[in-house]
């Protein structure tokens, strides 16, 4: 498949595949509450509504173009994580680049937030920053153990290994279980879901980032969601789960890591910030440093 | 007369406009030039400089039987040239505009010149004697530096004075050393010369030279001088003194750790009864710097202080991948020497752009400053996002390169200690752009304006510079090869734009057009999905409230409350008690003698004899 | 009972669609852009009164509003339906204009409860504020006190017709009548209220100018400066409220 093709269609799918998973999210919660919740196109209205207001608000050019950030950000790093078919740029740059350029359209929004002028978005974007210290460091952990244990950082030749010989036994979860339950603890505070959820907090700073933003800015953070439960599943797939032979196998692994995240997500109140960080550098990065000691052992240094 | 020659006495001239006309600005534009002239001369060193390559300078003298003189290798010239630029844009931004509210301009620009001559004699040292004349005078020069502008950087520049003393006085110790037990003082003769020391000379060897650089360095625990001495000086020289000066350490420890010792032996040098040797020992000393004054910054009010400890943070990170030995670790320290540089100037300048408009730095005093002056956020916005690492400025480069050497070199542990200093810098300088530029317009600002083009333009064309290089980083290796060449380490392959490795590449012109073409494919949805209106700050949710000027509708004030729960009791300055602790212990105790001598002289005499005497009966 | 003077229906005016109207594509566009607002109402309660107890079993496992689409939002500019949920006083009826000039069009009110219709039992009260569509264009009312669930979706159903065929354009009487509506809330408040939005600008800006936008009393708006923004905007709100 052509490159440019590739870089039309690997954005789309993630978005329709983020769309499918969010209409999940609220599917399953809706299950839980012994609701029926909302029917299928849900996800997709919201956004077109959004899209499609009359008049919205902008608090100036930073906001614009934070939201400009926030999508072109999300999309350049769905670029960078190879599907089955699709490489696109992958051979461009690694592991360590697709996960520091996850954090430009995290940036753009800290951004543009901060210039619409309400402290509560200020305050929530304070709190994601300070919860991204705290999952960030098991989740790094983690990341450096899968690229020593490979030894690349190359995300195709990652799949490579995983996949050779079709079997089981090469896959990440199996190699390195410990780093995998600890990634998965780190993928559940990266989606920002509860007990983790601090900076959205509705009841607490309204809604935190979110709470200036109307119509296509807010559309925008739709899209972002989509596409942010793509990328970081389909990541944590890559890294531990052999990825997908097919997008059959792909999207079964995928759903079923966030599906694990949702269902977690609904028993749980909020922590308080400074909760999350204890509790994600005592319980992830503990298992993560006891797997990372693993691979060293098997490494043999 | 050779153009390290002309280049020396250039750098002497320089001091000599700002001396002549003290008054009005010509001075200063003729400093500028000459700085100007001096890039140039060091551009066209280059080509001799390259391949490992060295110049003499005809500046020589004799003395205890050993010719002292001067040489600039590939290494020295890579910073040589850092300082040049550094000097440059500092200048042309004290000229263009800043002076003006200054009553000591021409005695920034003459000191300015003098700590680039001082530089340039530490750089192009040919021995340990002449290294040591540089070192001292870097160390003097620097003082002066700090001094200047009066008042409380007095009292920063005298702390870093006396930290600077202790560390030449164990750097003269080392050389006096090194000099007894390899016979020769020349730098080009001690190449690989201590690998052979006994282990236990090795040690002290070691532990002086991690004093007498580590100061200037300042890591922990020296590190409590640099961030009050930079931050409280002038706004250009703190981009000056911020950008480079505190790198000569990283110079001088890398002279002597990877030119005279080698990283072979250092790997060889067990600590006992431990897992560390000395290579690990130093990466984790590094990986302290890096992460130590970081969480320190994070807690700064002040946005020079949080700017200048971030400088002693990203110092850390540059002698950890100097310690790695491997390409790609060799490549991003010495390039995060020049990427610092081009971020740190252009993050001084606008926070000094702020301060110029404003009066203040006070991170609890700004806000909103976005709508008032476009230009120095913009700049901030560069630099940030530069000293934090993320893609497409060229932080990113050298910090990958780092994390790609750790990995490579398969040291995960230290990986997590940069990605820990990282994540503590992203959240600080989020901090410090939100607190001077976004939130609510203070009532007090409302009439403030963009610094006048003089001052904006150079800290932009340097922070043009840091986004061009991130997307090319080819031109930024291109100047760092004669550095390793120099040093004797290994260089990765690379291109204009990309840097090949056989398990995980880099091409950043990729990932910079992927990311521009993604933001352009975001803005043309953006744009093409109805209008927007766009309001005045006050228009804003408050629950309710209506909000007036009054209202303080701002978060600045202990930023991230969270997080300093749970680090802050990590974080009790025992250290600076322990500092305070001894300077009090020496005021009495120089006191209690002071006493002793004038109240009784016979008894004092007899003490002092007694002491003496144990002290040779100790050491005998 | 006061003399006020009572808005009954909106004017019925002949406006001269734009060309982006009359396209068969913008046309398309806008037909789904209206049957997405009306299966994706983003609500925000303003709970000042009782009702706002019927919302919970609206909203939860024995109704689910959200399987018609509708999910509770905290920010009035979020949100796109305002539930006026009991009586008004006063002193609420200030942060109910505020926030409902800080939603974002196209948005809807819903006034629940006979107190939001004529007072209801404060009818009395020197405090209460008696029809709530004298200061806001209001497009449904739910008669009742309190109206059962049952009722409210009923409600919600009927607003969600009307959104669809795109008959719901009661926000844009705001922009177009806001002398009117300025004139009753200064009536109420007294001459010097007004809100830190910009409601002249933007009906300007969005070419929801109506012949009543301007007037007398957005007249008194002018010492405030308020239309101007960054320079005398600020002052005008220091007034002290």
């Amino acid at each position: 498949m052509s490159i440019a093709l590739q870089l039309l269609l690997m954005p789309l799918a993630a978005f329709l595949v983020g769309l499918a998973m969010v209409l999940m999210m609220r599917k399953v919660r809706a299950s839980v509450e012994r609701r029926i919740g909302p029917p299928w196109y849900q996800p997709l209205f919201d956004i077109y509504k959004l899209f499609a207001k009359d008049t919205q608000i902008s608090h100036g050019v930073m906001h614009d173009v934070a939201i400009m950030m926030v999508l072109g950000g999300i999309i350049c790093v769905v670029l960078f994580l190879p599907v089955p078919g699709m490489s696109g740029l992958s051979a461009k740059g690694d592991l360590i680049t697709l996960l520091y350029l996850m954090m430009v359209p995290s940036l753009g929004m800290a951004l543009g937030v901060g210039q619409t002028a309400n402290p509560n978005g200020s305050i929530g974007i304070a709190r994601a920053l300070t919860a991204m210290a705290g999952y960030e460091i098991p989740f790094f952990i983690c990341v450096a153990g899968a690229a020593l244990h490979y030894g690349t950082t190359d995300l195709n030749q990652i799949l490579t290994i995983q996949q050779h010989g079709g079997h089981l036994e090469h896959w990440g979860i199996v190699q390195m279980p410990l780093l995998a339950v600890a990634a998965l603890f780190a993928v559940h505070a990266m989606l920002g879901k509860e007990p983790f959820e601090i900076y959205v907090a509705p009841a607490e700073i309204a809604t935190g980032p979110m709470v200036e933003m109307s119509g296509k800015y807010l559309g925008t953070l739709f899209v972002m969601q989509c596409f942010q439960l793509f990328t970081v599943s389909v990541l944590y797939t890559t890294l531990f789960l052999g990825g997908g032979f097919s997008w059959f196998t792909l999207l079964l692994k995928a759903f079923a890591v966030v599906f694990i995240s949702v269902l977690v997500t609904n028993v749980y109140p909020r922590y308080r910030t400074d909760d999350v960080l204890r509790w994600q550098w005592k319980w992830p990065t503990g298992i993560a440093l006891l797997g990372l000691g693993m691979v060293m052992l098997q490494i043999g240094r | 007369m050779n153009a390290f020659d002309l280049l020396l006495y250039l750098a002497l001239a320089t001091l000599l406009p700002s001396l002549l006309a003290p008054k009005g600005r010509s001075g200063g534009m003729l400093t500028t030039l000459a700085y100007l002239l001096q890039v140039w001369l060091l551009f066209s060193l280059l080509p001799s400089v390259s391949q490992g390559g060295s110049v003499a300078a005809c500046l020589e003298f004799a003395a205890f039987g050993h010719t002292i003189g001067w040489q600039l290798n590939g290494f020295g010239w890579f910073f040589a040239l850092i300082t040049a630029v550094s000097a440059l844009i500092a200048s042309a931004y004290a000229t263009g505009g800043w002076e003006r509210q200054c009553d000591h301009a021409s005695r920034l620009h003459s000191l300015m010149a003098l700590n680039v001559l001082a530089m340039y004699l530490l750089l192009g040292a040919a021995d340990l004697i002449s290294l040591f004349i540089g070192w001292e005078l870097v160390s003097w020069a620097g003082f002066l530096l700090m001094a200047a502008p009066g008042g409380q950087s007095v009292q920063a520049a005298l702390r870093y004075l006396i930290y600077a003393l202790a560390g030449a006085l164990a750097l003269l110790t080392a050389i006096v050393l090194i000099e007894q037990s390899s016979g020769t003082i020349q730098l080009d003769a001690l190449r690989g010369a201590l690998a052979s020391l006994p282990d236990g000379l090795s040690w002290v060897v070691l532990a002086l030279v991690f004093v007498g650089f580590g100061v200037k360095l300042a890591m922990p625990p020296f590190h409590l001088w640099q961030a009050p001495a930079y931050g409280y000086a002038d706004g250009p020289a703190a981009a000056f003194l911020g950008a480079i000066s505190s790198r000569m350490g990283l110079f001088g420890l890398c002279l002597v750790l990877v030119q005279m010792v080698g990283l072979e032996r250092l790997v060889g040098l067990a600590l006992p009864f431990s897992f560390f040797d000395a290579q690990s020992l130093l990466a984790w000393a590094a990986a302290i710097t890096l992460i130590v004054p970081t969480y320190i910054a994070l807690t700064q009010n002040d946005a020079r202080l949080l700017l200048a400890w971030h400088g002693i943070g990203q110092g850390g990170f540059m002698l950890l991948g100097l310690m790695l030995g491997n390409d790609l670790g060799t490549a991003g320290g010495l390039l995060h020497v020049l990427n610092h540089a081009s971020y740190q100037a252009p993050l001084f300048l606008a926070v000094t752009a702020v301060v110029y408009r404003t009066g203040t730095a006070d991170l609890d005093r700004l806000g909103g400053l976005i709508a008032r002056m476009p230009w120095a956020y913009v700049t901030l916005l560069l630099g940030i996002i530069g000293l934090a690492g993320l893609p497409p400025m060229n932080g990113f480069v050298s910090k990958w390169l780092i994390y790609k050497g750790l990995l490579d070199a398969q040291m995960p542990l230290l990986f997590v200690a940069a990605v820990i200093g990282t994540l503590g810098t992203i959240l600080s300088v989020y901090k410090l752009i939100h607190n001077i530029f976004l939130g609510q317009l203070r009532a007090e600002h409302r009439e403030v304006t963009d610094a006048p083009w003089g001052m904006t333009g150079p800290m932009l064309l340097i922070a043009g510079f840091a986004f061009i290089s991130g997307m090319l980083p080819g031109l930024g290796l291109y100047l760092v090869e004669p550095a390793a060449a120099a040093l004797g380490l290994p260089m990765p392959s690379f291109d204009l734009s990309a840097i090949h490795a056989p398990n995980g590449a880099l091409d950043m012109l990729v990932v910079v057009s992927a990311l521009i073409g993604a933001i352009g494919f975001g803005a043309l949805l953006f744009l093409n999905a109805g209008r927007s209106y766009r309001t005045q700050p006050l228009d804003n949710y408050a629950g309710g409230h209506f909000l007036t000027a009054q209202t303080r509708y701002q978060y600045s004030h202990h930023f991230y409350a969270g997080l300093l729960r749970v680090i802050g009791p990590w974080m009790r300055p025992w250290l600076v008690a322990l500092e305070q602790g001894s300077g009090h212990f020496l005021d009495l105790a120089s006191a209690a003698s002071r006493g002793l001598y004038y109240h009784n002289g016979l008894r004092f005499l007899v003490f002092g004899t007694v002491v003496g005497l144990l002290w040779l009966l100790i050491v005998v | 009972m006061p003399d006020y003077p009572i808005y009954r229906d909106p004017p019925e005016q002949c406006r001269t669609p734009d060309a982006e109207e009359r396209s068969l594509w913008g046309r398309t566009l806008e037909r789904i852009a209206d049957h997405c607002r009306a299966r994706s109402l983003f609500v925000l309660h303003y709970c000042t009164g009782c009702g706002a107890i019927e919302l919970p079993p609206s909203m939860t496992s024995r109704f689910d509003l959200e399987r018609v689409g509708m999910q509770p939002m905290v920010t009035p500019r979020q949100a796109d339906l305002l539930l006026i949920t009991g009586y008004l006083s006063v002193k609420t009826l200030k942060r109910v204009i505020l926030t409902y000039e800080q939603m974002q069009g196209p948005k809807y009110v819903m006034g629940f409860g006979s107190c939001t219709i004529n007072g209801g039992m404060y009818w009395n009260s020197y405090a209460t504020v008696k029809r709530l569509d004298q200061y806001l264009p209001v497009d449904m009312y739910i008669a009742g006190c309190m109206p059962r669930p049952e009722a409210i979706q009923q409600a919600f159903l009927q607003l969600m017709e009307k959104i669809d065929s795109g008959r719901a354009q009661n926000w844009k009487e705001y922009y177009r009548r806001y002398d009117h509506y300025l004139g009753e809330q200064q009536a109420l408040f007294g001459e010097q209220f007004h809100t830190p939005t910009d409601v002249i600008g933007e009906a300007r800006h969005y070419s929801l100018f109506g012949p009543e936008t301007l007037g007398e009393h957005t007249a008194k708006l002018a010492k405030y400066d308020l239309y101007h923004p960054g320079q005398g905007a600020v002052d005008a709100l220091e007034v002290k409220r």
